[in-house]
């Protein structure tokens, strides 16, 4: 039987920022979302003193005065180096992985009927722990949703030595047993809802149900799916879960806007990073979509949010398309006379883009041959000289008084706290006494 | 048209090295099976890029090791680090390059070497707060 195993960042961006800040080991540690809007990471410390995932930065002072906490602006840059590390080592540990998160990943035990799987975890948290810094858990069971049950035991019991592995009945029911239904990987948190209805609490609840029951009751592949794996029975295909179904690029803006120029600019913005990510993955896109939203927070404002999308006749990575249909979409949900907080832009049905279906009626060779040219240019300027050496017009945001050059997108976002960028910058490497 | 930039970009990343396998004809280069890619430091010396970080010396704590203000520290976390190691260490919330010194471990203590003579050794006893980050391998230094 060929097993599956999850692996898992601890913590991912506290563990990425206690790497070059070994001071603060045992410490409470957060990392704020974009723009330093609210907590997206807390170490064990954090979350023990009652620190709540998505808490507001601005409250967090309020709720824990003069506690000793340590605070990061999100730094991507880092975290992506420090996880890229983490996949590479994988990659020669097994015989075949595939990223699932920036800080997760599936591999597939393939030919390793032989080995002691157990020992294989244990010795690949401790070579990913002293090579790179980095805590992980790792889950090990005959299928991936066993697999992601299995690490979250390894991650919250110190005695699976951050490795844990199904691989009997009697531990797997045990484990069904201790796990609570909605942290099931698959089961989403609206039907968390009708399952409790039904009485299921547990994964055990679910899974010693009948299939014809399951079926009668919920008729939905996804559903029986999830109900087979949790007995065993592998039923995931493995390209579905490699695959990356939506990007989606969105931030706070560092204040309240109602300016429809500058909404322009930053949703152009967004919609060029994530016409920049389907590249650097080869793949296109075939929807654009945009939301927009005003501060929830400010009860004493008129609220508004909507949603918008666009099909593109032919799926396509070229930043000037998706800019464009980007701005479509934000010309239809656009009202004026709110102030805005936060505006998104996700591109979805992603595909490879070796293989596109192209629309007849929109689809011209040649153009279609200098828009991938003109990307290619532009993303090889920008990785040369800097980010956002080449923009398009849209995406540049207008010159403040006094100063020479217009403000840079990267500069246009919040980060009081941000840590060096250790691993990817020559000015930012660590000083040596 | 004064303003003309010359602009460095990544082509080696796209060209593939087609001389090797190319056209036949005429007679065979004699220098063709003596193909070989060119030295390259970061394949070549860097083992492990997965766990191999940068540093910059500041001060001049081991001055007599050769190491100056201004180098920069080739750091592989991969490797064990050994008695007599140059290693960067955690201590005091600050990273710290020195020689490491394990004589006397079995006595309940190690020691962090300078190579200054206007230096002391820093010593660490069982329980403080401490850890061996990783292990230089290199150092680079610009002369010119």
């Amino acid at each position: 039987m060929t097993y599956f195993a999850v692996v898992d960042c601890d913590n991912c961006y506290v563990s990425c920022e206690r790497v070059f800040r070994p001071d603060l080991k045992d410490k409470p540690v957060v990392v704020l979302s974009n723009n330093d809007g609210c907590l997206v990471a807390r170490s064990n410390e954090a979350k023990k003193m009652g620190i709540k995932a998505g808490t507001p930065y601005f409250k967090l002072a309020q709720q824990f005065p003069g506690q000793d906490i340590a605070v990061f602006s999100s730094n991507y840059e880092l975290y992506g180096d420090l996880t890229g590390r983490v996949m590479t080592i994988l990659g020669q540990e097994s015989p075949e992985y595939f990223r699932y998160s920036i800080d997760e990943a599936f591999v597939i035990l393939k030919g390793m009927e032989t080995v002691d799987l157990k020992a294989w975890g244990e010795n690949l948290y401790k070579t990913i722990r002293q090579w790179v810094g980095i805590p992980v858990s790792i889950g090990i069971a005959p299928t991936k949703t066993l697999a992601k049950m299995a690490s979250h035991f390894a991650k919250h019991h110190a005695g699976y030595r951050h490795c844990c592995m199904i691989d009997t009945d009697e531990k797997r029911v045990k484990a069904l047993k201790l796990f609570p239904i909605d942290e099931v990987w698959g089961i989403g948190r609206r039907f968390t809802a009708k399952l409790k209805g039904l009485g299921i609490y547990t994964a055990y609840d679910f899974a010693s149900r009948s299939p014809e029951w399951i079926n009668a009751t919920f008729n939905k592949v996804v559903v029986t799916r999830t109900w087979k794996e949790l007995n065993g029975v592998d039923s995931v295909p493995n390209e579905e879960a490699a695959k990356k179904k939506s990007i989606c690029v969105s931030r706070s803006f560092p204040g309240m806007i109602s300016d429809p120029g500058l909404l322009k600019t930053y949703v152009s913005n967004y919609a060029a990073r994530c016409s920049e990510k389907l590249r650097r993955q080869n793949t296109v896109a075939s929807v654009v979509g945009v939301f927009l939203n005003t501060n929830f927070f400010r009860d004493d404002l008129d609220q508004y949010s909507n949603f918008g999308e666009v099909t593109l006749l032919t799926p396509s990575n070229s930043s000037i398309v998706i800019v464009k249909k980007a701005l479509e979409c934000l010309d239809k949900i656009y009202k004026p006379g709110y102030l805005y907080k936060k505006a998104g832009v996700i591109v979805i049905s992603i595909q490879g883009s070796d293989s596109i279906q192209t629309n007849l009626l929109d689809f011209d060779p040649e153009r279609y041959e200098k828009m991938k040219n003109l990307d290619k240019i532009v993303d090889r300027l920008n990785k040369v000289e800097g980010s956002e050496t080449v923009i398009i017009g849209t995406q540049q945001f207008p010159r403040k008084a006094g100063s020479e050059k217009a403000t840079q997108f990267a500069d246009a976002i919040k980060r009081e706290f941000k840590s060096p960028n250790y691993t990817t910058r020559w000015s930012d490497i660590i000083k040596l006494r | 048209m004064n303003d003309i930039s010359i602009i460095n970009s990544l082509f080696e990343e796209e060209q593939d090295l087609q001389i090797a396998s190319g056209l036949k004809a005429g007679f065979p280069s004699p220098a063709e099976e003596y193909l070989q890619d060119s030295l390259d430091f970061n394949r070549d010396m860097i083992k492990h890029p997965e766990s191999t970080f940068y540093g910059r010396v500041c001060g001049d704590s081991m001055i007599e090791a050769g190491i100056n203000d201004g180098d920069i520290a080739v750091i592989d976390k991969s490797r064990e680090p050994h008695n007599g190691s140059i290693v960067v260490a955690f201590i005091n919330k600050e990273f710290t390059i020195k020689y490491l010194d394990l004589t006397h471990k079995a006595d309940g203590y190690i020691e962090l070497r300078p190579a200054n003579q206007m230096y002391k050794p820093i010593r660490i006893d069982e329980g403080d707060d401490f850890e061996v980050w990783g292990v230089v391998v290199y150092t680079i230094k610009q002369w010119n």
